[in-house]
């Protein structure tokens, strides 16, 4: 037993001071840093809550803030809903000798760089993209549509897709897919077929048995899916920076500026504690409502 | 009345011929067995039954109506799952109160009342509020049935119900099973490979033997009568003599003449066949005791002490073969050493012959 403790301590020790100096450390500075405030070219180190009134009090920090959580959520909706239907076709109808072959083809999208992608994207959503080279070879009067759907890149007729939150949205819920249908997957799988075949038998029809059976036993896979893709879209700067253009930068990008650009590091700081505990929060209650809901005791 | 009807059910996968023509009757109230080795096509049968597979041709006929096709969701069957398959995300209540959703001339006090009465049923009054994935394997099962028979279904189907419970657990289930049954009087239908579990259960059991109905016999008849050398292998033990048949006149190795007429005879026409009886049917004979019966003379191969029983294999003269005799052992037992000489004592009323294969 005493053998046992100190080799799992042995075998901890490692990643724990690894964990401690490159995590913990920096996490505790952010923190000491946002209730210091910056004097022109030194940082007052008077603890202050000054740098929190100002977050929550100025109407540009607040909007990109909700902005940022506007994005994310949208991201991670529209990747969960899309990733679903994904992961249950290859849980469900995909034979069983060739369920690897799919989730090798899903994983295929990581083999290029992230920035690679983003670029990609670029080329689709431009100006002279390819997206916008069909719409106006088809024909498709971009105004009206726009006007009827309320998409603003095209009401706005000869502008783009490109450089608008809606860029950041579908460049991040792309990117996130795999994510997404990889926990969707594993949870779908791990539900014995018989309760399907059980639920049918006690006299519900296929709908009613995935509502009743598959959809709550997959809540743990669908939770986990929510928040690999919330939690670093909240943080996520490459994307908004590249495609978001002003209208579609995020708290990151602020964050950014704030360390970088306006030389404010503990703005900076405490903007970063802030998102942190936003995420937190939601990602809590996200955790707490699933469980509410899909009965898991 | 017939409650099911199955005519020339065929199932085919692919090129898997699964079901070969069965023809099946099953009465109101009946305790019925599909009994089978695996992939007799015992479990399919169930669950064209059931609704859960199609028939390649045939129908079936549930209470005169013609189910052939009809969904599961829809039929007057409930069935009771090889793994238990208890919804894991929900109470033991929830899940036996499951299929009452449908009921809507119920209230939730009714619907509870039935919850309850069912529980009650199975002998878990006071589970309702655990955890499903908290019980063990035979609360599991016990909620499987209070699940499936809270509807009261026309019939209750049973995969292999007791095979994943230990041995003491399954005889009391089986018991339980029984009274059960008995209480409700729903039509039960039960697959199993343990023809024990069968012959102790059902009133009546189809023997299957790839895909097709061996025989279909209650438990009595279909160990004394066994149609064939397959459904008597099958179903306990049987010792297996060479014989010929000539007229009325049968000559069994090892045990000598007798007349046709004198044995259960499933032979036609005259030649070699397979004679058989069953090692209780037989009687090993202390040193020196007498008998009116026939005597058979042999030597002791083997000796195997069951506490109750002794099981001797003695092979008989002119035999290669042991067959092997089973003794009770109320006063005692013949000690005999393997390799002694032994004496058994056997009537021609106990033999089958069986029609050439």
């Amino acid at each position: 037993m005493q053998q046992e403790t100190k080799r799992g301590l042995g075998l901890i020790a490692p990643p724990f001071f690894y964990a401690v100096l490159l995590m913990a450390g920096p996490l505790l500075a952010i923190v000491v840093f946002s209730f210091w405030t910056q004097d022109y070219l030194t940082v007052d180190r008077t603890p202050t809550i000054a740098n929190y009134v100002e977050a929550f009090g100025d109407p540009i920090y607040r909007a990109i803030m909700g902005r940022t959580l506007w994005i994310s959520g949208l991201v991670t909706l529209i990747t969960v809903l899309l990733a679903f239907p994904v992961a249950y076709f290859v849980s469900f109808h995909v034979d069983p000798s060739r369920k690897s072959l799919w989730l090798f083809l899903i994983t295929i999208p990581f083999w290029t760089s992230y920035l690679l992608r983003i670029f990609l994207w670029k080329v689709i959503l431009g100006y002279n993209g390819v997206l916008n080279s069909i719409l106006s070879y088809i024909n498709v009067p971009l105004e009206a549509v726009g006007n009827a759907t309320g998409i603003l890149w095209m009401q706005e007729g000869l502008s783009a897709p490109l450089y608008s939150a809606s860029a950041v949205v579908l460049t991040l819920s792309h990117a996130f897919a795999p994510f997404a249908i990889l926990p969707i997957f594993v949870a779908l799988e791990k539900i014995d077929r018989s309760l399907l075949e059980a639920a049918r038998d006690l006299g519900e029809t296929a709908v009613t048995a995935f509502i009743r059976v598959t959809l709550p036993l997959a809540a743990p896979g669908i939770v986990a899916a929510l928040l690999i893709v919330f939690i670093p879209t909240v943080g996520d700067y490459v994307t908004p920076a590249q495609v978001g253009g002003p209208g579609g930068l995020m708290i990151a990008n602020m964050i950014q500026t704030q360390f970088l650009g306006l030389n404010n590091a503990p703005m900076g700081a405490t903007l970063a504690v802030i998102a942190m505990l936003i995420v937190t929060v939601i990602a809590l209650a996200t955790v707490w409502l699933a469980r509410r809901l899909s009965g898991v005791r | 009345m017939n409650l099911i009807e199955l005519r020339g059910i065929q199932k085919y996968y692919g090129d898997y011929h699964a079901l070969r023509g069965i023809d099946l009757d099953i009465a109101e109230g009946e305790f019925f067995s599909l009994l089978g080795p695996s992939g007799c096509g015992k479990t399919t049968l169930l669950r064209v039954v059931a609704g859960f597979e199609d028939v390649s041709s045939g129908s079936v006929m549930i209470s005169n109506k013609d189910m052939t096709g009809v969904s599961p969701n829809k039929r007057p069957t409930n069935m009771v799952f090889q793994s238990y398959a208890i919804f894991p995300h929900l109470s033991v209540a929830q899940n036996v109160a499951f299929g009452l959703r449908k009921r809507s001339d119920l209230n939730a006090q009714a619907r509870m009342t039935l919850v309850e009465d069912a529980l009650d049923m199975v002998g878990l009054d006071g589970y309702g509020a655990r955890a499903a994935n908290a019980l063990s394997g035979g609360q599991r099962q016990r909620v499987a049935l209070a699940r499936a028979l809270v509807l009261r279904p026309k019939v209750l189907l049973l995969d292999e119900p007791l095979s994943a419970l230990d041995k003491k657990m399954r005889e009391q289930m089986q018991v339980e099973l029984i009274r059960l049954q008995r209480q409700v009087g729903i039509t039960f239908i039960l697959v199993t490979h343990d023809q024990e579990e069968a012959l102790v259960m059902s009133d009546r059991i189809a023997v299957m033997f790839d895909g097709e109905v061996a025989q279909i016999a209650e438990a009595e008849d279909l160990y004394r009568k066994p149609v064939s050398r397959r459904v008597a292998e099958f179903i306990g033990t049987m010792n297996f003599l060479p014989a010929t048949v000539a007229g009325e006149k049968v000559e069994v190795a090892g045990l000598g003449h007798m007349e046709l007429s004198d044995t259960q005879s499933m032979a036609t026409t005259d030649g070699d066949t397979m004679a058989g009886f069953r090692p209780e049917t037989a009687t090993l004979l202390f040193p020196g005791q007498k008998t009116e019966g026939r005597i058979a003379s042999g030597t002791v191969s083997e000796v195997v002490y069951y506490g109750d029983m002794t099981y001797y294999d003695v092979t008989l003269d002119g035999c290669e073969r042991p067959v092997r005799i089973s003794m009770r052992n109320v006063f005692g037992r013949p000690v005999l050493d393997i390799g002694a000489p032994a004496r058994l004592a056997w009537s021609p009323g106990a033999v089958t012959l069986f029609a050439r294969a």
